[in-house]
């Protein structure tokens, strides 16, 4: 059963549909990428998906309907979220911004996981009491990735996680969402406009253009296909 | 000295009245970035409701409402009526304007006013006695000055319900929960909060905030007290300038610069009785928030925006 499904979704805002139709699955312990321009609905489907904007059609989680349920319900499901830009809490500290995001849990090792997740980005570990919003761009990202996986998902929503950084730190954070992957077999749905290097680390591609899926396959069938290539990736 | 010790004592009672209605202001604020107007009208509703249940009788015990009983009944009406304010009122305006919150507030503050007024107007009978021992042999003599019990009470009252909102805020899931939606609101739902009831919460805490400040005001007006409907004009003034003072979003910060205001005004009123008094009192402590906030924009303690770009 694919961790997440979903067929026939529309969603947008106010009367405006931003995507139409989207169908798209992402299987157990695989990383899926949706690549597409600015204004293609890449974040709208982020947004769909986490329940905090209104959506139609169907979204299967591990075979549960989620499409009506609310943000905090499907975060306890197991989907967290890394918003585009600053998913952070930036008044907080480092420290704070990782216990807020195991609010949704109720079990005992909420210390363990902040130690674990402090061994896999020891730079938050040194400004473990620094307000979050003093961190450079990368750092708040990395914490922003480890906010989410506090909660301990089982799907990896990441938006657009090189906005703003640099190529260097770019790649060091595809390498830790790569690694995230390979070590705990978290699902991660990537949606990106850096194409080259998110194809390096995902199995699977969503090409979307104006809210459509124009194009699907292995990344890299994908990426060894010219035309595509040159008529949606601009390279 | 014994004149500056019971200018001081004074200031600080005083102050601690400032200091809890600047509270439930930077409450609100730091939830949801609204300046609440209504926030001294909630304070004077809630001492009315008080009023009310103290005139009470249980029936079948016959029991009379004890004046503590009264007040606890004031912060549930007062948590309820906030919360709801959130809910009804703010919430759904604030999706389509910021500004049109603030006029929804200031509208709050007027139909709370006039409820008052209609409800109870005159002549006005409602009364509320004192939370504390209030006849006249009830003092303390401290450096030679007279230290009265219902002040005394006040002042502790404030200081403990600060510590418990700085344990709230600093200790607790909630506390934190808090803070991160009044962070960042959008990633407050995706770690799982339920950011609705945060933002209610935020808004009922300040209301109960306000019942009991409105209530030992109240009470401490006389023996028994009046309540009026203008009763908490100057203190809403002295208040809002005692948050803004403080930072709008620092707890810590309104309750020093609400007794500070009291001191400070006191202090003036005391020594310089003739031309400053109890008249002009209100604009030496106005001017000095005026230097500091020249200073210092974002308050004593405020947080200082940095915006990156």
């Amino acid at each position: 059963m694919s961790v997440l499904e979903v067929t026939g979704l529309r969603a947008g805002y106010g009367a405006i549909n931003v995507l139409q139709d989207i169908d798209l699955t992402v299987e157990p312990g695989e990383i899926v990428v949706v690549l597409g321009a600015n204004g293609a609905g890449k974040t709208t489907a982020m947004r769909a998906i986490s329940g905090t904007i209104a959506r139609q059609g169907t979204i299967l989680f591990d075979g549960e309907d989620i499409t009506g349920r609310s943000p905090e319900q499907i975060v306890k499901l197991g989907i967290a979220q890394v918003p585009q830009g600053r998913g952070t809490f930036p008044e907080l500290t480092v420290e704070e911004n990782l216990r807020i995001g195991a609010f949704t849990r109720n079990d005992g090792e909420v210390a363990l996981d902040i130690d674990l997740w402090y061994e896999t980005f020891p730079r938050l570990s040194e400004r473990r009491s620094q307000r979050a919003g003093s961190l450079s761009g990368g750092e708040q990202q990395m914490l922003a990735i480890a906010r989410a996986l506090m909660s301990r998902p089982r799907l990896l929503l990441c938006d657009e996680p090189s906005l703003g950084l640099a190529p260097l730190i770019t790649k060091e954070l595809f390498n830790i969402i790569g690694g995230l992957n390979a070590r705990w077999g978290i699902a991660v749905l990537l949606v990106e406009q850096n194409a080259n290097l998110a194809m390096q680390i995902a199995q699977r591609v969503y090409l979307l253009e104006t809210g459509s899926i124009v194009a699907t396959g292995d990344a890299e069938t994908i990426a060894a296909d010219d035309s595509i290539r040159k008529a949606y990736l601009g390279y | 000295m014994d004149r500056f010790f019971e200018a001081l004592f004074i200031g600080l009672s005083s102050g601690a009245i400032y200091s809890l209605v600047a509270l439930g202001i930077v409450v609100v604020f730091r939830g949801s970035g609204h300046l609440n107007f209504a926030q001294g009208e909630m304070a004077t509703l809630s001492a009315y409701v008080a009023s009310v249940a103290a005139a009470w009788t249980l029936p079948i015990v016959h029991w009379d409402v004890p004046m503590w009983g009264a007040a606890i009944v004031a912060m549930v009406f007062g948590f309820l009526v906030s919360a709801a304010t959130e809910i009804l009122i703010v919430r759904p305006l604030g999706k389509r304007s910021p500004l049109a919150v603030f006029v929804a507030l200031i509208a709050v503050f007027l139909g709370i006013n006039a409820l008052d007024a209609g409800l109870w107007g005159a002549p006005p009978s409602e009364v509320v006695t004192s939370l504390f021992p209030n006849a006249p042999t009830d003092f303390a003599e401290v450096f030679g000055t007279v230290w009265r019990y219902k002040d005394i009470g006040t002042l502790v009252v404030t200081i403990v319900i600060t510590a418990l909102l700085f344990l709230l805020f600093a200790k607790t899931k909630i506390g934190l929960a808090m803070r991160a939606v009044a962070s960042n609101t959008e990633s407050g739902k995706l770690v799982g909060i339920p950011t609705g009831l945060v933002l209610a919460g935020s808004w009922g805490l300040a209301g109960a905030l306000a019942a009991v400040a409105g209530t030992m005001f109240a009470g401490a007006q006389g023996n028994p007290g009046q309540v009026t409907p203008i009763l908490m004009f100057t203190v809403f003034v002295y208040a809002s300038a005692a948050a803004t003072l403080g930072g709008l979003d620092s707890p810590i910060g309104a309750v020093v610069a609400g007794l500070s205001i009291g001191v400070v005004e006191n202090q003036a009123a005391e020594w310089a009785p003739g031309w400053i008094g109890q008249e002009m009192k209100l604009s030496v402590a106005l001017a000095c928030i005026f230097v500091v906030l020249l200073v210092r924009p974002s308050g004593l303690f405020g947080t200082v925006k940095v915006e990156r770009v």
